[in-house]
């Protein structure tokens, strides 16, 4: 895929040469910068764009495939329910609410267990990478820990938790910890020596040294991984409802199993999709917007 | 040619202040079990308002002299003082500028510059204009907006001296300044760093790679050679400011030094003089 910058305009394009400013000349004795706002030639722009049809392409195609093998018989109806089935099933869920119902515990659920994994694993990472001591004690633990699948702690958290509410947000913290941590210890750790040295000669104090240079340098890479984590807390959120919980996307989905009411198990399975995607292009506009200095 | 101090020539801001004295430097890495001697009894005095350039090899010590005197490094041995007050730490009277320009990417122009005022404590619009009039002592006019990228090299390299002169320091460092720039560009910045130095008139001590670039600028340039760091010549330039570069004296000197840096000196490793038959 090309990087969308390449899509940009010209005059929004980063580039190593200097450009002139709206309704301002160069001073005499500036260095010499292209005079004239470049424009490329506007050929590909008259044509149509393919891009967003090729986009949808591929779940019309799925779809389709979908729609014929149902239409075929090639598995009994009961097992692989048609589009239309489900189509049907989506609009049952809604009009008794009980897909809002079960999505809205899920989503809520998410908000806390994610809210709280993060800002500890936001916290955690940070101390992991200012402090010598912090990292000696818990660095080992932590990149062991983060080893070990989410799905791996759910029988012995069942029985220390119960499977009450506490139990699914301490399963999303969990999940939400590691990357977020990951990425703020990394971050941290990446930031170049020069940056201190700058802030150093000119004695900037402190406030300014995390405000205007560590956050800035280090945010773009923390925001990398409250997506990935993000996105991780909602996969675990789902799967941890399908084992145990009496409400839920997950359980609306296990319901729907148990009473072969497969229809709706795929309209949970499609929900599940559209929402982590959408939660995931979120985060991606939220990083852009962090990182729109580049694009200036 | 008579040689008119620079403190003479109209415009030039006279200072009393800016004084460097460096005594009996001694700085050593350890780099594994080993001792590696940068700096050896590094001993040089800076007048106020000087321009000193100093050029050696690679590896002579000099990016980290300028360390030390900025205060970025303070573990090493003998005293360096600025106006008679020992140098601790980091200080608004010593600025710095670094061969790469060190803006941040994220900060438009007049923010970069104006970062290095959060420790002054003057009103707002006392640092905007401070801003605005060091964007237009370095010819930056109309880029107050721009972020680091969207500048060229030379450009950026400009915007970095801005900085480290909007405190109006009573001493620049200058490491290798124009060494990452093409050779068109240098020779113009190198004539704009004349055109500041004469406007700003505070104390420059510059290092560089270039001998032409250190007669052209410098009051007085100093020859260092490496394995220790230590200064082997120091070179008079008796020429007023704005310099010609086609001067003859420049040309002559220029022969000089070079011949000084490229000349092989006798080996003082006993174990090569022994295999020279010297010790016969």
């Amino acid at each position: 895929m090309k990087p969308d910058h390449l899509n940009l305009p010209p005059r929004l394009r980063g580039g190593r040469t200097a450009k002139r400013w709206e309704g301002q000349t160069l001073p005499a004795s500036a260095p010499s910068v292209a005079d004239k706002p470049r424009h490329l030639p506007r050929k590909q722009g008259r044509r149509i764009s393919w891009k967003p049809i090729l986009s949808i392409g591929s779940p019309l195609l799925l779809l389709i495939v979908w729609q014929a093998v149902t239409a075929f018989k090639l598995f009994p109806p009961e097992v692989l329910v048609s589009p239309t089935a489900v189509i049907a099933a989506f609009g049952e869920v809604i009009t008794t609410g009980e897909l809002q119902r079960h999505l809205s515990e899920s989503l809520t659920r998410l908000a806390g267990g994610f809210t709280i994994g993060a800002s500890l694993g936001l916290l955690f990472g940070l101390a992991l990478a200012l402090s010598k001591t912090v990292e000696r004690l818990f660095g080992p633990t932590f990149q062991a820990l983060r080893q070990v699948p989410v799905l791996a702690f759910i029988p012995m958290l069942i029985l220390l938790l119960g499977i009450d509410e506490v139990f699914k947000i301490v399963i999303i913290a969990k999940a939400a910890f590691f990357p977020v941590a990951l990425a703020a210890y990394d971050s941290v750790k990446g930031v170049p020596k020069s940056y201190f040295e700058v802030s150093s000669l000119y004695r900037a104090p402190w406030w300014v040294l995390i405000s205007k240079i560590l956050i800035p340098a280090t945010v773009p890479n923390i925001l990398a991984g409250v997506r990935l984590s993000l996105t991780r807390a909602w996969l675990v959120l789902v799967a941890a409802e399908l084992i145990v919980a009496d409400s839920g996307l997950g359980q609306m989905m296990e319901m729907g199993r148990q009473m072969f009411r497969l229809d709706i198990v795929m309209v949970g399975v499609i929900v599940a999709g559209v929402i982590g995607f959408a939660l995931d292009r979120l985060f991606q506009l939220l990083q852009a917007h962090a990182l729109r200095w580049k694009t200036a | 040619m008579d040689y008119v101090p620079h403190s003479q020539i109209p415009g030039h801001k006279s200072r009393q202040t800016g004084a460097v004295s460096l005594k009996g430097i001694k700085k050593q890495f350890n780099f594994k079990d080993r001792e590696l001697k940068v700096l050896s009894e590094f001993s040089l005095d800076v007048q106020p308002g000087e321009f000193v350039s100093i050029v050696g090899p690679s590896g002579c010590g000099k990016s980290t002299l300028l360390r030390l005197i900025a205060g970025l490094d303070d573990t090493y041995d003998g005293t360096i003082t600025l106006d008679g007050q020992r140098v601790a730490g980091t200080s608004l009277e010593r600025g710095l500028v670094f061969q790469d320009h060190r803006l941040f990417p994220w900060m438009t122009l007049e923010d970069n510059i104006g970062l290095a005022l959060t420790n002054r404590n003057i009103p707002k619009d006392a640092k905007a204009k401070l801003v605005a009039d060091h964007i237009a002592l370095v010819g930056l006019k109309g880029f107050e907006k721009a972020f680091p990228h969207q500048l060229s090299g030379g450009m950026a390299q400009r915007a970095a001296i801005a900085r480290s002169l909007v405190n109006e320091p009573k001493v620049l460092l200058l490491d290798e300044p124009f060494g990452a720039l093409d050779a068109l560009t240098r020779v113009h910045l190198q004539t704009e760093l004349q055109r500041i130095w004469l406007a700003q008139g505070s104390t420059m001590i510059m290092i560089t790679h270039d001998v032409e670039e250190a007669l052209y600028l410098g009051d007085r340039v100093v020859v260092m050679q490496a394995n220790p760091g230590r200064i082997t010549h120091t070179v008079d330039v008796n020429l007023p400011h704005p310099r010609d570069r086609a001067s003859p004296v420049l040309h002559k000197l220029k022969d000089e030094i070079l011949a000084e840096l490229t000349h092989v000196p006798e080996p003082s490793n006993p174990v090569v003089r022994l295999i020279k038959g010297d010790d016969q």
